[in-house]
């Protein structure tokens, strides 16, 4: 039985494709000049160029992590280039009539259409490319309700003094190597700003297509949601299938001030890489919110793609009665690593913290978990839950969890908890004696398995994700 | 003939439990296998379904002259054949509803029937849920997931009723059950008996036959059948027990 | 690397020197793989939430003279090995048959201490291989295959105030043999002590083990207990921990034999400013091995818990069924506790599962039991020394759970008492 389990597990990538689209791109290789460069391209003002250049001071002083439960090649950071942008971006065209069709057709193809009237109603899209943002769509509606959502690079331009304010204040410069690299060379993202007592109209959403060989995307998030606001947000990540790895190494970052609320939910699809392990991206991600008073953070991920996924959304629970959540699926197969978890930060009174990880390895692959509850000598009453799934699909995979548990506070109360089961010969004899076929019956216990997490995301990417894990295990049962 | 079962030979690992066993059921039909632990009877409708591990040595099964052993599991249970499972196993997260829709629909499928929305399925299982007293809330719970022992068999029996089958092998579905649940039980399968379907009642005790009155009684010791009668053998088992077939009962399968 | 590592490596040399034993050249390859260590840090995973400052920064005082007591635990009747400051007092008790005993260097049981030194405690843990190269006290303990031992093994292990002492136990257990060690450490004394037993168990053998680590106040002491597991052996190991101002232990559980069987119970209690950190290693590296850990603190005062649990599934180890659980009372402000379970799975038919808390005292509880007129202090001890109540009571020898207990329960109340959250 355990055959067809891995074999309706294999998939097909398709989002694959590589457009053809006539790019400017940096030679390859990292130096303050490439950054000069970067900077002048975004015509930036000279307090942001300073920023990127003392963070590339420190990040030549840094060492890169070894402490993930991740096996590759060392990263040539010389190989990479740092900036490539499709030539018809230059002249920055005012709207979508002047966007490159063969830009709109490569989002179409993967079904993010960006005309307004196509796309599904509610959701506002930043489509970005390689190192640029090709659309925003629906700013008009937004901003009627206070809104900015737009390119990071615009925002630097338009708004710098909520840039200046809060661009590193959650995430700091040195943080960590990533970190400190995607600050001297990030290129674009998007900005989002959500006034005083807003609930925002619309879910907003940015769509990141790596599409360029050879080169590294480094994206920037800061999503703002002032007192009493409330967005919900949702990114998803594809790139070509090609034989070479690619860097992703992005940097998001979350303010909820008081009695806020943010979602932000992922379902990354980067290519994974073949099933020898040739290819795919490498995904070095910082993200991490800050809660102050009242207020909320919650993550969702949907992990399927990237050969390596290094990557813990995090909450700096800093207010009282703060809320931080953590909702993750993974899903690693063929050579696929992931080490993915979370952090709560517990400072002030009252937080709460729930942590739902669900992690499923097939093939040669290998899932961690990674997490800290960390419970401060402030966090009086603070309460956190941990639950922390495995699924192993097939005899060659792994999987590890690695909670680490800190309180230094006796009213704080954590629990963690975490299991590993298989798909059992039993489930797969009930679903066929039933008259399921074996992809349908693993579809059914893998979606079941995840079925936590997936209710936490936006209706309309709760289907996209269940679809997701469906095409994985499409097609190949005999 | 509904069910065809000649000179049945099966093992599971190395040991070979069913040594040479013949059935034949028609349709409407209902069958009664008794017999002692150990005796085979719970492997019987595990081999005619299919399960992995249990092997098939030598003669035949035939459904509606259809070599069975051919198939796939899936492919049986489209052709109308359904286990009622003694230990039904729990699927997490899966709702029964959702479960159960997959599968009334697999199985119209293969009959060449429509797949049923999401609403006629309600209405049917609604239906159902209530024919087997399982409050509804147990629609949108995970399959079995923190069900009772009798909850999980009164859940078989409204799959049974949803699913419309042709031969119908009831393992063990009377054990752990008080009287109450017993009685839901024999009602729901009772209210599927429609002259064609037929039943293979498998059990240790007579008790589920006092509800479930069978038309042929097998005795099942040592891998065949010792000895087959009408419902008077079974009230004969009651009193005697299965000593009289000069074997200790083993445990186990 | 640090000065006192140093030193430990310069009198190394000395000690292979001076032992023409048959472990001398084992001693010599530790020595060799200590020199490629490094020095551990708060960077190092191992020792991420334990510094070693306390023991680079420790000046030995002058060594005391005062001997502690034997304590005699009714209904145990034990054959004890009582060692002051690494030294063995007084006369060899005498031994029922089945089982040798000796020292270290003892010629007639170098069969036994060469089979088994090294060879179960992990080959990178830097205070195991300074313990290989500097102890020379100990015990060598060879249980004939097929012998039952009934009366329990006790090694005492009291270290005063002024001394530096590397004591080694190794166990060598035979095919269906039993027996069982208590192993009792005690002292609080400004000192170093470094204690570490080998345990290898052949096939069908059955261990019940105990490890006292009683220590206390300045007091630095580093140590481990490793058991290697043959065919259906059997494992029962009981840990108690108090904690110093640097308490550190190891454990490590190797399934090297099919159905074997490991149960592990530890429990400290720990105030007002001690240190403990307890590190478990359970590798299941065949098939169908089943081990059930439980751990569970009480931390007081300014005291600080440490616990890492790795629980690791290898490729070929189907049909493991493992568990661990990890509870902690944080009782008052200041104090400190850092867990970590771990997880490493690489086979999928496997039942694994752990868990960890870390839960404060149940206000309404306590008010309920205070309303029917229980003493809060009384009210205290039930509702939270309870669950340390729970695993002494597990221990397979009664008499000696009975004598553990109230010293444990007075332990808590002091705690409680003074520093009552």
């Amino acid at each position: 039985m355990s055959e067809q389990i891995e074999k309706a597990i294999a998939r097909k990538y398709d989002a694959g494709f590589v457009s053809e689209i006539e790019s400017d791109t940096f030679p390859p290789g990292l130096d303050e000049d490439v950054i000069r460069r970067i900077s002048e391209m975004k015509n930036e003002p000279e307090w942001m160029l300073e920023w990127r250049l003392q963070a590339f001071r420190s990040w030549l002083k840094m060492k890169e992590p070894d402490w993930a439960h991740l096996g590759y090649e060392r990263i040539d950071y010389q190989s990479i280039s740092y900036y490539s942008a499709p030539k018809s971006m230059k002249d920055k065209p005012k709207s979508l009539d002047e966007v490159d069709p063969e830009l709109i057709r490569t989002y179409e193809k993967l079904g993010i259409p960006l005309h307004e009237q196509k796309m599904l109603a509610g959701v506002a899209v930043d489509a970005v490319f390689d190192s640029v943002s090709v659309v925003t769509t629906f700013r008009a509606k937004l901003e009627e309700a206070g809104v900015i959502f737009c390119p990071i690079s615009e925002a630097i331009q338009k708004y710098p003094e909520l840039v200046k304010k809060y661009l590193g204040s959650v995430v700091p410069r040195s943080d960590n190597f990533f970190a400190a690299l995607n600050c001297a060379v990030f290129t674009d993202g998007s900005f989002v700003y959500i006034p005083k007592g807003v609930r925002c109209p619309m879910e907003l959403s940015t769509y990141f297509r790596i599409n360029e060989l050879n080169t590294g995307q480094f994206e920037r998030t800061l999503i703002i949601a002032d007192e009493g606001s409330h967005v919900s947000y949702l990114e998803g990540c594809t790139a070509p299938q090609r034989d070479e790895n690619q860097l992703h190494a992005a940097v998001v970052e979350l303010v909820a001030l008081d009695d806020a609320e943010i979602k932000y939910s992922t379902v990354q699809n980067w290519y994974p890489g073949d099933e020898n392990g040739k290819g795919g991206i490498y995904n070095f991600v910082t993200k991490r919110g800050i809660a102050h008073k009242n207020s909320k953070i919650s993550w969702t991920q949907v992990e399927t793609g990237s050969a390596i996924t290094w990557k813990y959304p995090s909450c700096i629970l800093k207010g009282d009665n703060s809320v931080g959540e953590f909702y993750s699926v993974a899903l690693t197969r063929g050579r696929q690593q992931a080490d993915t978890g979370t952090k709560m930060i517990h400072l002030g009174k009252n937080t709460k913290s729930t942590i739902v990880s669900k992690g499923i390895s097939a093939g040669n692959s290998s899932n961690a978990y990674r997490g800290l509850v960390k419970m401060g000598p402030g966090a009086d009453g603070a309460r956190n839950h941990t639950e922390c799934d495995s699924l192993l699909i097939g005899d060659k995979c792994a999987a590890h969890t690695f909670p680490y548990i800190e309180s230094s506070n006796p009213s704080a109360i954590v629990e963690h908890e975490a299991t590993t089961s298989k798909v059992s010969d039993d489930q797969m004899f009930l679903c066929k004696q039933r008259g399921l076929d074996a992809e349908k019956a693993v579809s059914m216990i893998v979606n079941g398995f995840c079925k936590e997490v997936f209710k936490e995301l936006p209706m309309e990417f709760a289907v996209e994700a269940g679809k997701l894990l469906e095409i994985s295990l499409e097609g190949s049962v005999g | 003939m509904m069910l065809t079962i000649k000179d049945l030979h099966a093992r599971v690992e190395d040991k070979i439990i069913l040594k040479g066993l013949n059935l034949t059921v028609k349709p409407g039909e209902v069958h009664a296998i008794m017999g002692p632990n150990g005796a085979g009877k719970s492997t019987l409708g595990y081999v005619m379904s299919g399960r992995d591990g249990y092997e098939l040595v030598s003669g035949s099964i035939e459904m509606n002259g259809e070599d069975l052993m051919e198939m796939d599991i899936e492919e049986r249970a489209q052709q109308g054949l359904f286990l009622a499972f003694q230990y039904p196993v729990e699927i997490p997260g899966v709702s029964n509803m959702e479960f159960m829709k997959e599968s009334v629909n697999a199985i119209r499928k293969a009959r060449g029937e429509e797949a049923l929305t999401a609403a006629e399925f309600l209405k049917i299982a609604k239906e159902a849920c209530k024919q087997v007293n399982l409050p509804l809330d147990f629609l949108k719970r995970g399959v079995n997931e923190g069900f009772s022992g009798g909850e999980k068999k009164r859940n078989e029996i409204m799959q049974l009723i949803l699913l419309k089958p042709k031969l119908v092998i009831l393992d063990e579905s009377d054990s752990g059950l008080d009287i109450d649940a017993l009685k839901v039980v024999a009602d729901g399968v009772n209210s599927q008996r429609d002259g064609k379907r037929s039943f293979i009642v498998v059990t240790h005790y007579q008790r589920l036959l006092d509800f479930i009155e069978p038309d042929y009684v097998h005795i099942l010791a040592d891998g065949k059948i010792v000895k087959s009668g009408g419902p008077e053998l079974a009230k004969e088992v009651e009193s005697t027990g299965y000593a009289w077939l000069g074997k200790p009962e083993e445990a186990g399968a | 690397m640090s000065d006192w590592l140093a030193q430990v490596i310069d009198r190394a040399d000395a000690v292979a020197n001076a032992q023409k034993d048959e472990l001398a050249s084992l001693r010599q390859n530790a020595l060799a793989e200590l020199k490629q260590q490094q020095w551990p840090t708060r960077r190092t995973e191992a020792w991420r939430y334990t510094s070693l400052h306390p023991l680079e920064d420790m000046t030995l005082p002058a060594l005391s003279q005062d001997v502690p007591a034997v304590p005699e635990i009714d209904g145990v009747d034990s054959l004890d090995f009582v060692f002051v400051n690494g030294k063995l007092q007084g006369d060899m008790p005498k031994l029922p048959k089945g089982v040798s005993v000796g020292g270290l260097t003892d010629s007639a049981m170098q069969a036994a201490a060469t089979e088994v030194f090294g060879t179960v405690k992990p080959r990178t843990h830097l205070f195991g291989l300074v313990n290989d190269v500097l102890a020379t006290d100990g015990l060598v303990i060879d249980v004939a295959a097929g012998a039952k031992i009934s009366q329990p093994l006790r090694i005492l292990n009291f270290v005063s105030a002024g001394s530096e002492t590397h004591h080694r136990v190794l166990v060598r257990i035979g095919d269906e043999a039993s027996v069982s060690v208590i192993e009792h450490g005690a002292g609080s004394g400004a000192s170093v002590n470094t204690a570490f037993a080998e345990y290898a168990l052949g096939a069908k053998a059955r261990l019940e083990h105990y490890r006292f680590a009683l220590h206390g106040g300045d007091a630095i002491h580093i140590g481990g207990a490793h058991f290697s597991l043959g065919t259906e052996a059997r494992l029962n190991s009981t840990l108690v921990g108090y904690g110093s101002q640097l308490s550190r232990l190891d454990y490590d559980v190797i399934h090297a034999g099919q159905h074997a069987n490991a149960k592990l119970n530890a429990v400290y209690l720990l105030a007002p400013r001690e240190h403990f950190d307890l590190h478990t290693n359970i590798e299941h590296a065949v098939p169908n091995g089943t081990t059930e850990e439980n751990a569970r603190g009480i931390i007081g005062d300014r005291a600080r818990a440490v616990f890492n649990g790795r629980i690791h599934i290898h490729r070929d180890a189907q049909k493991t069924l493992a568990e661990l659980n990890n509870r902690n009372l944080l009782l008052s402000r200041g104090g400190t506790i850092s867990t970590k379970p771990e997880l490493e799975i690489y086979a999928d038919d496997v039942q694994c599962a752990h868990g960890a808390t870390v839960a404060e005292i149940d206000d309404k509880a306590l008010y309920y039991m205070l309303s029917r007129g229980i003493k809060r202090e009384q009210a205290l001890v039930m509702l939270n020394f309870g669950f340390i109540q729970e695993l002494v009571a597990q221990m397979p020898n009664k008499a000696l759970a009975k004598w553990l207990e109230p010293q444990l329960r007075d332990r808590f109340m002091l705690m409680d008492v003074r520093n009552g959250s």
